[in-house]
């Protein structure tokens, strides 16, 4: 399929991984659209400049209504009347173009006067009307007046009934100046009051910023998060821009290209073009990295920072003793410094300095917060970057030294960084996957090793999975909240973010003191069942881990490929410590996943029904599930005490939540062999149950008095249902009841 | 109809001293109460044994139970005797879960719950309902 580039800098068979976000886009622009604004928060160098512009293309060529209209903000300290008359401009000519389905008037340089020339004739007195207006209030002289007129030219194109979608590219107010983040936001403000829908894009951590400006203003509407490109697509890209521009590459080379550039597609744009301009195929580990390091010392790359550098610290003093601020703070250990040492360091005002650590932390080349300022040394291309222009400006090496070692050193990090990438690929994901445990009921054979071992041995996965369906010992997951890379909360425990993860929880998803816990999971590296010792020296790294971070419960996690030695079990279970082969995280994997994927994509087999509290409605819900239940052909007797138990269930709602809104949410789940019916209220926890979050509810702890006159609900409830289960809620309870079909 | 007092009024006759009450088709905290009225007037009236009647009940919620043990108690106190007919098999379950059994007999219908009574306060004669 071919598309016409209009705006675009890339075709759009070459901008890949974006598919999703220009749907979203395009999508806005539909009548029915339920949000007029759409804020794309981009990851730097994550293009979404380009998605505007494809999407622009994509609107042109489509021919619908609205009207597209791209603005772009520039890097320059443009004056605020030049931005404003420029905005003013770029819609009129793109309004014109676009009537006239005529792209190429998107980019000529055209006077006023041609403009009005080319304006169809049913667009011609409004276009004039426009021109004339833009022209007296230019000749008024008053600044502010003039900006307003342009800036409400959007409100006046509705007004006249022409429906227009902008597109507004703030990707270069990274560090914009005071007039600028008020235009930005202004123009915002003025298109959200014309009802236009539009799209609005920069990075993520200056748009919000830009959007709500000083007063924290109107509702921005929905947000596309603009994150790095996938692997995938990054290596698709190189493929496909190396394809046009003729350079040879192969498997190992764009892998490399993708980890050393963060999958970047500026970055990867600008290498491709350095190795075309310089004819040279990227076929070896070396072609790379020759072009490579050219382009950090004066490449694209090398012109990427250092705009950014000298936009955050102009004068060259400055600049050089950022550098430096910047180079030993990465160096060091925690590659963090106090906010009051850098101030030191670099020896400007209090207002510079805010200027400088702002800039380098929207860009993300660091963190900064009100404390200290932590340089992101994740990133290869910029630690590379900052590495080769210490030593050339503040060291004050030999460039040509400097390019040799650069060139040395990165060839000798490159067969790391793959095997990296594929320790990365290779790893189980067990940050991804706590937080899907989700207060998920699992086998607790999944987490011992010992009796995984015992009893599944040498069976097929089918057999295993059967009896771990039939497994009656069961762990509650907790529900997760956090979960991050230990290497984000400390430097004791070197090893990649995939394979080590720092989880915060609750237990039961009950929000209280006494069931907050942390899982630590590690996964370690061991060719055959995990020793003793190795599995003795986890251990002691992650409760140090939990000792230095002050965490109060934990719970220690470790997999190990093959699993663990007999040893290595009687360490684990005195430590009550959880250990895994990698076959029972991958069981694992497969229920916690099938199971939120169930609740993600809806259940066929489910009814939901909220009723009032009160006036016998639970004989309704009563009649209900009993349809439900003679269509999954339980008995007669089974269908009465389900009746029975659900009635039980609505009362003691009613009777014990002091419910704000009166109401009983139940659901009915069929599955295979079982019904599934939750009942949950809004409000107070019965004291009865208070405590006994996630806890089966057991007849024997009621009253077994027949003369006691009032408590016996659940007693009755856990006699008629073959499993119940008390939960608390955001805000309420509920009971979940479960029947066999026998 | 013994009791007009509530909107709902409880079934009830008396056959000497025996006075049989009809529970409705949910038994549940209102219907409960009703009975437990009925039941307790009854008593005030001199009944030395009561026939609660459970041929149209298909549900029954704790509440209800409840009261019944009320009924119970009430009648313990006057020396009077209980007996539950018509149950179907789902409420006797509930009633032998919930221990009412312990305390009340259940009969298989009126005659034999009237069978049940003793001599003394099964005189014949019907009191009209």
């Amino acid at each position: 399929m071919t598309h016409q580039r209009i705006l675009a800098t890339v075709s759009r068979d070459e901008f890949l991984g974006r598919d999703a976000e220009l749907q979203e886009i395009v999508r806005q622009t539909y009548p029915l659209a339920d949000r007029q604004g759409l804020v794309v928060l981009a990851a730097p160098g994550a293009g979404a400049a380009e998605l505007l512009r494809q999407a622009y293309d994509q609107l042109f060529v489509r021919r619908g209504d609205p009207v597209p209209i791209h603005f772009a903000f520039k890097r320059s300290d443009e004056p605020p009347a030049d931005i404003a008359r420029r905005f003013f401009q770029n819609l009129l000519q793109q309004y014109v173009a676009y009537r006239r389905v005529d792209p190429s008037l998107c980019n000529r340089s055209l006077s006023f006067h041609e403009l009005t020339e080319l304006a169809l004739p049913g667009d011609y007195e409004l276009v004039s009307e426009f021109i004339e207006g833009f022209e007296r209030e230019r000749a008024g002289g008053d600044a502010a007046d003039f900006v307003r007129f342009c800036l409400n030219a959007p409100h006046r194109l509705a007004a006249a009934g022409r429906r227009v979608f902008h597109l507004i590219d703030c990707t270069q107010l990274a560090t914009p100046s005071k007039d600028e983040s008020m235009l930005a936001h202004e123009i915002a403000a003025a298109i959200s009051r014309s009802h236009s829908p539009f799209a609005m894009a920069g990075l993520r951590r200056r748009m919000v910023d830009l959007i709500h400006g000083p007063n924290d203003g109107h509702d921005a509407g929905d947000i596309i998060r603009l994150e790095r490109l996938s692997d995938d697509d990054a290596r698709r890209l190189i493929e496909v821009s190396a394809r046009r521009y003729q350079i040879e590459t192969n498997e190992p080379t764009r892998d490399l290209i993708v980890q050393q550039l963060n999958a970047s597609p500026f970055f990867i744009h600008g290498l491709i073009q350095a190795a075309r301009e310089s004819k040279t195929p990227l076929t070896s580990f070396l072609d790379c990295q020759r072009i490579y390091v050219d382009e950090l010392m004066g490449g694209y790359i090398h012109r990427h920072f250092s705009r950014i550098l000298d936009a955050a610290a102009p004068n060259p003093q400055t600049r050089k003793s950022l550098l430096r601020v910047l180079f030993e703070s990465a160096s060091s250990d925690t590659h963090k410094s106090s906010l009051w040492a850098w101030k030191k360091r670099l020896g400007v005002d209090a207002a510079e300095f805010e200027r400088i650590v702002d800039g380098l932390h929207v860009n993300e080349l660091v963190n900064s917060t009100a404390a200290s300022v932590e340089v992101n040394v994740d990133l290869y291309v910029w630690m590379d970057y900052l590495r080769a222009h210490y030593r050339v400006e503040v060291a004050g090496e030999a460039r040509a030294l400097v390019v040799a070692s650069a060139l040395l050193e990165t060839l000798k990090r490159a067969p790391q960084a793959m095997a990296r990438k594929y320790r990365r690929e290779a790893a189980l994901g067990l940050r991804d996957l706590i937080p899907d445990f989700n207060c998920q009921r699992v086998p607790a054979s999944l987490f011992h090793y010992d009796r995984f071992a015992e009893v599944h041995k040498g069976e097929d996965r089918d057999t295993i999975d059967s009896a771990l369906d039939a497994e009656a010992d069961l762990i509650r997951l907790p529900q997760i909240v956090h979960a991050a890379g230990c290497s984000a909360y400390s430097n004791l425990i070197q090893c990649d973010g995939e394979r080590c993860a720092v989880a915060h929880g609750f237990e039961a998803a009950d929000y209280t003191d006494e069931n907050e816990v942390v899982w630590l999971a590690a996964e370690i590296d061991s060719k055959l069942e995990a020793s003793r010792e190795l599995t003795t020296e986890w251990c002691d790294r992650l409760a140090s881990l939990a000792r230095e971070l002050s965490f109060q419960r934990v719970r220690l996690w470790l997999v190990a490929p093959e699993g663990f030695s007999p040893e290595a079990c009687e360490v684990l279970n005195k430590r009550e410590a959880y250990g895994s082969s990698r076959q029972q995280v991958e069981l694992l994997t497969a229920r916690i996943r099938a199971t939120a994927k169930e609740a993600e994509e809806g259940r066929p087999n489910e009814y939901e029904m909220v009723i009032p509290m009160g006036m016998d409605t639970e004989l309704i819900a009563a009649h209900t599930v009993e349809q439900i239940a003679r269509r999954v052909n339980f008995g007669p007797a089974a269908i009465n005490q389900i009746k029975t138990a659900l009635i039980e269930a609505c009362i003691n709602a009613t009777e014990h939540s002091l419910s704000p809104d009166r109401k009983i949410y139940q659901r009915f789940r069929v599955e295979n062999d079982k019904l599934v019916i939750t009942v949950a209220s809004r409000g107070v926890v019965p004291a009865s149950l208070a405590g006994r979050n996630g806890q089966q509810v057991d007849a024997k702890d009621q009253k077994e008095d027949g003369r006691s006159r009032r408590g016996w609900g659940l007693k009755l409830i856990q006699t008629l249902m073959d499993e119940v289960e008390f939960e608390r809620v955001d805000d309420g309870t509920q009971l979940r009841m479960t029947k066999y079909i026998r | 109809m013994t009791d007009t007092t509530g909107e709902n009024p409880v079934q009830a006759r008396c056959i000497g001293d025996t006075a049989i009450i009809y529970a409705s088709d949910y038994l549940n905290k209102l219907s409960g109460e009703r009975i437990e009225r009925e039941c307790k007037r009854q008593l005030d009236l001199g009944c030395r044994a009561l026939v609660i009647n459970f041929r149209d009940t298909e549900l029954v919620n704790s509440i209800g139970v409840s009261i019944l043990m009320g009924v119970i108690d009430a009648s313990e106190k006057n020396h009077a005797q209980v007996i539950f007919s018509d149950v179907n098999g789902h409420t006797a379950n509930l009633f032998e879960m919930l221990g009412l059994t312990r305390h009340v007999s259940v009969a298989k219908d009126e005659t034999e719950a009237l069978s049940l009574i003793a001599p003394q306060t099964n005189t014949a004669g019907s009191t009209g309902s």
